[in-house]
């Protein structure tokens, strides 16, 4: 048996809200501000816990699928080499470590994007858009609504 | 290593300093009898037999540490305002640029005046300047502790009052004559038509490759759109760069504003640029459904205003690529230089930089939207 990790969070909230906070003098307000601050990000952090490796888990299944949705652009050399590259970055994406895999598919789209404007053909071109639009989308929304809690997004 | 991409020269030395600075050890925030030590060491030098007390803390803000403080002299008080940079900081820019544009401005709109500058850390840790001190409000009294100038309400009364201000203003600043103005360190881009974009475009690319901001299929779409759809610009005015609501203050009871803020991104440009900041939905609020920049015009209605009071006409398809621009700026600020910031523990408010890297997602949504629609004719 281990700690339990939210009542370890939520003992550091509470600390900073009833013990720190009440007692900073009213002319310190960085302090003020930063602990407040802490605050939120802990009751945020401490919500979203136990989803974070199935969210980040998903981040890299969505990078898999929208690699795999432009799979079939083509063009000149750069292309085809972007596309090699790409591919042998959902290769190797086998979910152990999902954010070093995510980084690395995005990093390959990337270069995908740069070579098809470079020599990819004209359909390709439009194709990349519509798919990276209509993918990016789905993404966006989630990460929206993931990140909501922070107060700053009018969703 | 200075950059070899085409850019304002100030703006490689920008690049250079961040560079040089990301080997330096952690910094903290300064604390008020540091700082009151400092000023005094200062005037000591600048004001012999004046005295400094009471240094207090400016809250709000994600980019300077600024303290109020009193002079002593000769039986008279005074107050300031010391900003000062952190070492490194969300949006990386020049003080005495600031300081120059600032001197320009004068009488053009209102401005806080500067009253000493250390540009280049002479004598204060970072670069620093000090101001004479504004009466005013960022945002009203009763808006809740949002951080400034994100989605501030202010409200139909507030509203009424400050809406020509705020755009007969940016008509000023649109209007300035920079080409006889005394102006050092800035420099025209007017070697082609294009040459106002690339500027632009290319700083920010550069600084969000120099931050590492981790790649999305939607922001490298949008850099290639960017690279490939630079507008002409046969216009050039000066710009602000960063003109919202949170960047002027008022007086809460007569609405007038009694200065505009943060010109630290000004740069001899393209009008649509200011536009395109402005219009971004993220510095606006949306009530019953109904969008408003800065909550003071609807997007339709700030436009036939800016022509109407300008005499400028504003081109759909630039202001296009400038609201590309805008949101893929954005996103590098709060994506990429903020978290530098924090990665490095240079800055005295990590906690709140990641608290607005939560944002990245509001840009990239604005960013598909955006490349969405088709483009104006």
């Amino acid at each position: 048996m281990t700690p339990n990790t939210h009542e370890r969070l939520n003992s550091v909230v509470r600390a900073l809200s009833e013990v720190v906070l009440p007692h900073l003098p009213p002319e310190a307000s960085l302090a003020q501000e930063q602990v407040q601050l802490c605050i939120g990000q802990l009751q945020i952090l401490g919500a979203q816990l136990d989803a974070i490796p199935a969210y980040e888990r998903e981040e890299l299944d969505d990078a898999i699928a929208i690699a795999k949705a432009l799979s079939g652009i083509s063009g000149g050399p750069e292309t085809q080499a972007a596309q090699t590259a790409l591919a042998a970055s959902v290769d190797s994406a086998d979910g152990r470590d999902v954010r070093e895999q995510r980084k690395a598919i995005n990093t390959a789209v990337e270069t995908l994007v740069h070579a098809t404007s470079a020599d990819g053909d004209d359909e390709s071109k439009s194709a990349l858009t519509a798919i990276i639009l209509e993918y990016e989308h789905a993404r966006a929304q989630k990460d929206r609504a993931w990140f909501a809690p922070f107060g700053f997004d009018t969703l | 290593m200075t950059t070899t991409v085409e850019m304002e020269s100030i703006y490689k030395k920008i690049l250079d300093r961040r560079t040089a600075n990301r080997d330096l050890p952690p910094y903290r925030a300064a604390l008020s009898t540091e700082i009151t030590d400092l000023l005094a060491g200062f005037f000591k030098k600048e004001k012999p037999g004046a005295t400094v007390s009471g240094v207090r803390r400016v809250g709000g803000g994600a980019s300077k540490e600024q303290f109020f403080f009193t002079l002593s002299d000769n039986g008279t008080d005074t107050q300031y305002l010391l900003r000062m940079d952190p070492r490194i900081a969300i949006t990386e820019t020049d003080r005495e640029r600031e300081h120059i544009l600032l001197q320009a401005m004068d009488g053009v709109v209102p401005v806080p005046k500067t009253a000493w500058v250390d540009p280049n850390a002479d004598f204060f840790p970072q670069s620093a300047a000090i101001m004479h001190v504004v009466d005013g409000v960022t945002k009203p009294s009763d808006s809740g502790v949002k951080v400034t100038g994100l989605g501030t309400y202010l409200g139909e009364d507030l509203r009424a009052k400050l809406r020509d201000q705020f755009l007969d203003y940016l008509v000023a600043i649109h209007a300035f004559d920079w080409r006889t103005a005394n102006l050092p360190t800035f420099e025209a881009p007017d070697a082609d038509p294009k040459q106002a974009a690339r500027w632009s475009f290319n700083y920010w690319r550069e600084i969000w490759r120099l931050d590492e901001g981790e790649t999305r299929p939607i922001m490298a779409l949008a850099e290639q759109w960017l690279a490939n759809n630079m507008p002409d610009c046969d216009d050039l005015c000066m710009t602000h760069g960063d003109y919202r609501t949170g960047n002027y203050l008022f007086d809460e009871d007569t609405g007038e504003i009694t200065a505009m803020l943060d010109w630290e991104l000004a740069r001899i440009g393209d009008f649509h640029e200011d536009l395109g900041w402005i219009l971004m939905q993220v510095f606006g609020t949306i009530e019953n459904g109904t969008f408003r920049a800065s909550d003071l015009f609807e997007r339709e209605e700030f436009i036939r205003e800016y022509e109407k009071r300008s005499g400028r006409t504003v081109n759909r398809k630039t202001l296009h690529y400038y609201d590309i621009l805008s949101s893929w700026k954005a996103y590098i600020i709060v994506g990429a230089n903020g978290p530098a910031a924090a990665r490095s523990q240079h800055n005295h408010q990590d906690v709140l930089l990641t608290f607005l890297a939560t944002t990245i997602p509001m840009f990239a949504d604005d960013l598909v939207r955006l490349l969405g629609q088709e483009e104006p004719k």
